[in-house]
């Protein structure tokens, strides 16, 4: 590649990260947001019984239990804390 | 009233592969299917026996220990097997404990991911759910002409029937939960121009689930391949139960093969010198085989006699057969 071209497609590059920026990274971040909340939604229905709330039989929320061994500890947290004013406005 | 016999039930429908024997306990559920077992058996099929029930009775009266040996060899084309359902759940709590640390590199599980998983073994629904599993194990793995399932008392077998129901219902709920997480995980992927999202483990293992109650919960109420059978005796009350199980193993969809009216005394013995008590017995017999003529009609498939001593053994087995299917 030519410098000519180096610069061209670093140029390219940087409009790209740039539109991105502005108009699709709000909606990614709601996404990735969005499918965070729901996986917390998921263990509390596949795991509930770890906070006394038993959904799935246990015998099948066995099963999915190595998948979300990282996220058990955050999701107990997230659960388990109190809420206050400032969590809407995160 | 001469009831069709069970003979020609098994002739005319050769696709029932799946042969199930339910009522109250103690009827002789387990008899009857082991009696069927030797019968097809003898027949030259490949027969399967198994006990779904935790308090299985097979091993007595095949008078052989099989319990948790797997399918056990009793004579040719006959095999018995009786599901230790402990040994199951102890072997699958291992296998997730494996896998957490294979997938994570770890030396020890964590406390509380350990005692999560002992927990829920410790949950009485664990057993049922095991046995449940291993039948479908059982099922998928093939290689017999029949399978015949020994089931539990028909409290718990309605239990088994609609956990199947409900399993189902939830997994599909969850699946759908599951299936929406990925799209956004998708979203998120095209808009930063990243590949596609990684494939969902969980995903698949939620399907996998699925799959395998659609399978067993399929063949309890498939009414082309499984055979159900009712077991009643001459009494008041395994009428009235028989009746009301009924009813709900129709709404479940289960399909009713038939009737087997189980340990009539004797008619000849009205002819003999008896004593009052006896003759009690009888009178009542009379009456409750009428009534079970009148509930049950057209759908009453064998009378099968008190036997003269318990059915343990082949020999007993070979006999009670003989009468079953005259």
């Amino acid at each position: 590649m030519s410098d000519d071209e180096k610069k061209k497609s670093g140029f390219f590059q940087a409009v790209k990260e740039f539109v991105y920026g502005v108009a699709a990274h709000d909606s990614a971040r709601f996404a990735l947001k969005t499918r965070a909340s729901m996986e917390h939604l998921f263990i509390l229905i596949t795991m509930g019984d770890m906070l006394g709330v038993p959904i799935l039989p246990p015998y099948y929320s066995l099963r999915l239990l190595p998948y979300v061994v990282p996220q058990i500890s955050t999701w107990k947290r997230r659960m388990l804390r109190e809420k206050d004013l400032t969590d809407s406005l995160a | 009233m001469v009831p069709i016999s069970l003979t020609k039930i098994f002739e005319k429908y050769p696709d029932r592969r799946y042969i199930m024997f339910g009522g109250k306990g103690g009827l002789g559920k387990t008899t009857f299917s082991a009696a069927t077992a030797y019968y097809l058996a003898k027949q030259g099929k490949r027969v399967l026996v198994f006990s779904v029930d935790p308090q299985a009775s097979l091993s007595d009266i095949f008078q052989k220990d099989i319990f948790g040996k797997g399918p056990t060899e009793i004579m040719p084309n006959l095999y018995a097997q009786e599901i230790d359902a402990d040994q199951r759940v102890k072997e699958y709590q291992q296998e997730i404990r494996q896998k957490i640390l294979d997938m994570y590199g770890m030396d020890k599980i964590p406390e509380e991911i350990e005692s999560y998983i002992q927990a829920a073994a410790a949950e009485p629904a664990m057993e049922e759910s095991a046995i449940f599993d291993e039948v479908v194990d059982i099922v998928v793995k093939g290689g017999f002409d029949y399978y015949i399932y020994d089931l539990v008392p028909l409290g718990h077998a309605l239990y088994y029937l609609s956990m199947a129901s409900v399993y189902d219902e939830w997994i599909g709920k969850i699946t759908g939960l599951r299936q929406q997480m990925r799209e956004y995980d998708q979203v998120a992927a095209v808009m930063r121009h990243e590949k596609d999202a990684e494939e969902d483990a969980i995903l698949n293992e939620l399907l996998y689930i699925k799959e395998r109650i659609n399978k067993s919960s399929g063949i309890l109420t498939d009414k082309e391949r499984t055979a159900f059978f009712f077991v009643v005796t001459a009494e008041e009350m395994v009428i009235n139960d028989t009746l009301k199980a009924a009813g709900l193993f129709a709404k479940f969809d289960v399909p009713l093969s038939g009737y087997i009216v189980n340990r009539v005394l004797p008619e000849e013995l009205k002819k003999q010198q008896i004593p009052e008590y006896l003759k009690n017995r009888l009178t009542m017999q009379d009456h409750y085989l009428k009534v079970i003529d009148d509930t049950f009609k057209n759908e009453i498939l064998a009378y099968v006699p008190e036997m003269e001593r318990d059915v343990t053994g082949l020999r007993m087995i070979e006999k009670l057969a003989e009468r079953m299917f005259d």
